[in-house]
């Protein structure tokens, strides 16, 4: 009976040191992980992080500039800097973490809704400009082709008026020979 | 005529995409890559490296750097089929970056902790930028090659995945450095 109850502690010292193991493995397991892993985007905000830099690739494509793009890839930086620092942070701070990624949610918004209007500013822009390229180019068309026909017309009336001024003169060397 | 001058003039012509990635030295230059010039990196010895990438795929690029710790025998990526290091991964660093823009950061390191057990030395933990990095890493023999790869991850957005390199007119192109050292004095300084 006693060899049995000893046997039965033993077991419970054996499973306990086991648990143990385990624990001081999983806490070793989270303390190092995040430190590995660091500031790729998360997988739950993966899908919005594709999603504003897709929308940031519309604005680029409907002609926005320079100036327009950079205000949008500093928030994407700082919404990359804030999923950073939620990985880093500890498990135990669930909350600190919770609230990290909800900035990174806020600011991604901000990235999408900017983006759009950025996208439709950059697209009227384009068109405005290029129908004023067109549209110039139409203009100096015409324009050039009215300045070659006036040129045209001045030149032969110039050349009409330049004959009717003409005058015959006896060549001077013929003169000479017949003195002579 | 006029209207093909038009054409040209707002229609952008489309360049060659590519990235570019360099590690320079102390000094940001291609020397300098060790202390006093010696690769033989002690515990605790600080290495000064400017890791850089620039953008000319002609749009926003969220890009990462992958580090690694390899050794002599492990395979670095490869160039042809695109492929990674299998090296273990020490960290890593993403950035959004622009078309035409640079992004260098400092890459100040050192090894915090090693040990070397019957002429198998290995290197346990890194320092990046004040930041340590437990190293998961490769042994190396009596502390000669190892190597610190790094590679140029970028986002997909149409497959919304990461990948190793970039895609380009229908092709997978990769961009990676490696920078050998030795530890053969485990010991600190």
């Amino acid at each position: 009976m006693y060899q049995q109850t000893e046997h039965a502690d033993e077991r419970d010292m054996l499973s306990s040191s086991r648990l143990l193991i385990m624990c001081v493995a999983l806490l070793a397991l989270l303390l190092v992980t995040p430190r590995i892993a660091t500031s790729q985007p998360s997988e739950e905000l993966q899908p919005r992080f594709s999603k504003a830099l897709a929308l940031v690739h519309q604005a680029e494509v409907a002609g926005a500039t320079r100036e327009e793009i950079t205000n949008l890839v500093v928030l994407l930086n700082k919404a990359l800097q804030l999923n950073e620092q939620a990985t880093r942070s500890p498990t135990f701070e669930a909350k600190r973490r919770g609230d990290l990624l909800a900035q990174v949610n806020e600011t991604l918004g901000t990235v999408e809704t900017e983006a759009s209007q950025v996208e439709v500013t950059a697209a009227r822009r384009t068109l405005t400009t290029r129908t004023q390229a067109y549209l110039s180019g139409g203009i100096l068309a015409v324009v050039s082709t009215f300045a070659y026909v006036i040129a045209v017309r001045f030149w032969r009336e110039y050349r009409i008026k330049r004959t009717f001024q003409m005058r015959v003169f006896r060549k001077r060397v013929e003169q000479s020979v017949h003195r002579k | 005529m006029f209207e093909t001058i038009a054409y040209v003039a707002v229609t952008p012509r489309p360049g060659e995409q590519f990235f570019q990635l360099y590690v320079l030295g102390a000094n940001r230059l291609l020397s300098d890559y060790y202390p006093d010039g010696d690769p033989d990196i002690r515990v605790g010895e600080l290495v000064k490296w400017y890791v850089g990438v620039t953008d000319f795929m002609g749009t926003v690029q969220l890009v990462g750097l992958r580090l690694k710790l390899g050794n002599q025998t492990i395979s670095p990526p490869n160039d042809l089929e695109a492929t990674p290091s299998p090296a273990p991964l020490v960290a890593e660093f993403w950035r959004f970056i622009q078309n035409n823009e640079t992004w260098e950061m400092p890459f100040f390191w050192q090894i915090v902790n090693g040990d070397a057990v019957g002429g198998s030395t290995r290197v346990l933990a890194l320092q990046i930028n004040n930041e340590t990095y437990p190293v998961l890493g490769p042994t190396a023999v009596n502390g000669y090659n190892f190597r610190l790869i790094i590679e140029l991850w970028t986002w997909e957005a149409q497959s919304t995945t990461l990948q190793f390199g970039w895609s380009a007119s229908g092709e997978r192109r990769v961009a990676w450095a490696q920078v050998w050292f030795n530890m053969t004095n485990p010991l600190p300084q």
